[in-house]
Formats: structure tokens, C-alpha cells, sequence
């Protein structure tokens, strides 16, 4: 399918070719459920819950 | 549509989501949350593009609007800037594997405007920003762990 006239000849935004996140291939391997994950990833995101150690 | 000033511009953002071959499951879920992000004055949708890249690298770019049923979308299509030029479509495919479909996403998020805007009036200037993948919290979480763990062991 062709380009729309108005997208051809034009400076583009995104400036490099963009590559495929290592988070991304991490995500889909074997590891703990999803479920779990979110749980986890809530309780670290609590309000109040500090863990910086500096 | 309705001119943005530039002081007032909140930041513009852009995802790539790839659905691989066989793997797509479309329900209307997607619209039906991203139209309703919208309708609350959460984000402005600038563009969006969906692209096919075949098993030899080959990309195609499909307009919203050559889709025939949009459905709730429609609102959204009508308002579109088609601030991507070729050149980023070329870019963005980069991150796509043979075979797969991906919709690109480009939208302003106004939740972020005001505080944008009265930064820079401030004298701020954007020197750094990002997202912090959902992975990474869950691997200092565990590193956290792992390390709380050889300290009761010791």
C-alpha cells in the first residue's frame, strides 16, 4: 500500500532505526507467573514503601 | 482541529506494539480504552499507523482510515496530525520481527501539559526522561531479595 502523499519527503521525528527491547524478550521467558509478577511489582510501588539504600 | 501553542504542549510519546503472526486477538478491547484516555482529556492521539512486515523484511503501512469498520476509532481518525513521515516508518519497522503486525501509536499526554509548561516558565529545561520497564522493577525487587535472603543466611 503506498505512503500518503503527505508522509513522502518530509523530516522525520523518530531519527534511528528503533530496536527491539531487551525488556521485552525478558518478559516472555519462563519465569514466575504474571500474576505473581504484579503482585510484586504493586507492593514495590506502594505509597510509603521506601527501600533506598544509598 | 484545535491548534496546541508550543509553551503549552505536553510530551509526545510513541509505542510500538507487535502482535506476531497468529497471535492477535482483536475484540475492540484496545479502542474502547484507548478512545475512553481520550475522552477524558488523559492523552491527545496524534498518529497512528499499522504496519505488516512480511517473512522478507518488506514493510507496508496501513492509514486508520483504510480501515473499513473503525467503529469507536472514528473520533480519534478524524483528529490525527500524521506527524510520522516515511522515513519513520522505515525506523520504527527496525523493531519488528518477519511475519509479525504492529500498531504505532504517537499521542501528547496532556495529564502532563500544565506542569510541562509552568517548568519551562520556570526556567527548567528537560535535560533527561525515560520509562522504567515493569521488568526492571521486578529485577531490583528480586535482587533485593536475593541479597535480604544471604544476609539472614549468614
Amino acid at each position: 500500500m503506498p505512503m500518503r502523499a503527505a508522509r513522502v519527503g518530509r523530516v522525520g521525528v523518530i531519527g534511528h532505526p528503533v530496536a527491539k527491547t531487551a525488556v521485552v524478550a525478558k518478559a516472555v521467558t519462563p519465569g514466575p507467573a504474571p500474576v505473581a509478577k504484579t503482585a510484586v511489582v504493586a507492593a514495590a510501588v506502594t505509597p510509603g514503601r521506601r527501600r533506598r539504600r544509598i | 482541529m484545535t491548534l496546541t501553542p508550543l509553551d503549552e504542549l505536553g510530551p509526545v510519546d510513541y509505542i510500538v506494539v507487535e502482535f506476531p503472526a497468529g497471535a492477535s486477538n482483536f475484540t475492540g478491547e484496545m479502542a474502547k480504552e484507548l478512545v475512553a484516555l481520550v475522552d477524558a482529556g488523559t492523552i491527545r492521539v496524534i498518529d497512528v499507523l499499522i504496519l505488516t512486515k512480511d517473512e522478507n523484511g518488506s514493510v507496508d503501512a496501513m492509514e486508520l482510515s483504510d480501515i473499513e469498520e473503525l467503529g469507536e476509532l472514528q473520533r480519534i481518525e478524524t483528529e490525527l496530525a500524521e506527524l510520522l513521515a516515511a522515513d519513520d516508518v522505515a525506523h520504527l519497522a527496525a523493531a519488528m520481527d518477519p511475519g509479525s503486525t504492529a500498531g504505532v501509536l504517537i499521542w501528547e499526554n496532556l495529564w502532563a501539559a500544565p506542569f510541562a509548561s509552568a517548568a519551562r516558565r520556570s526556567g527548567g529545561q528537560l535535560i533527561a526522561d525515560g520509562r522504567i520497564p515493569i521488568q526492571a522493577i521486578i529485577a531490583s525487587i528480586e535482587a533485593d531479595d536475593d541479597t535480604d535472603d544471604e544476609t539472614v543466611g549468614a
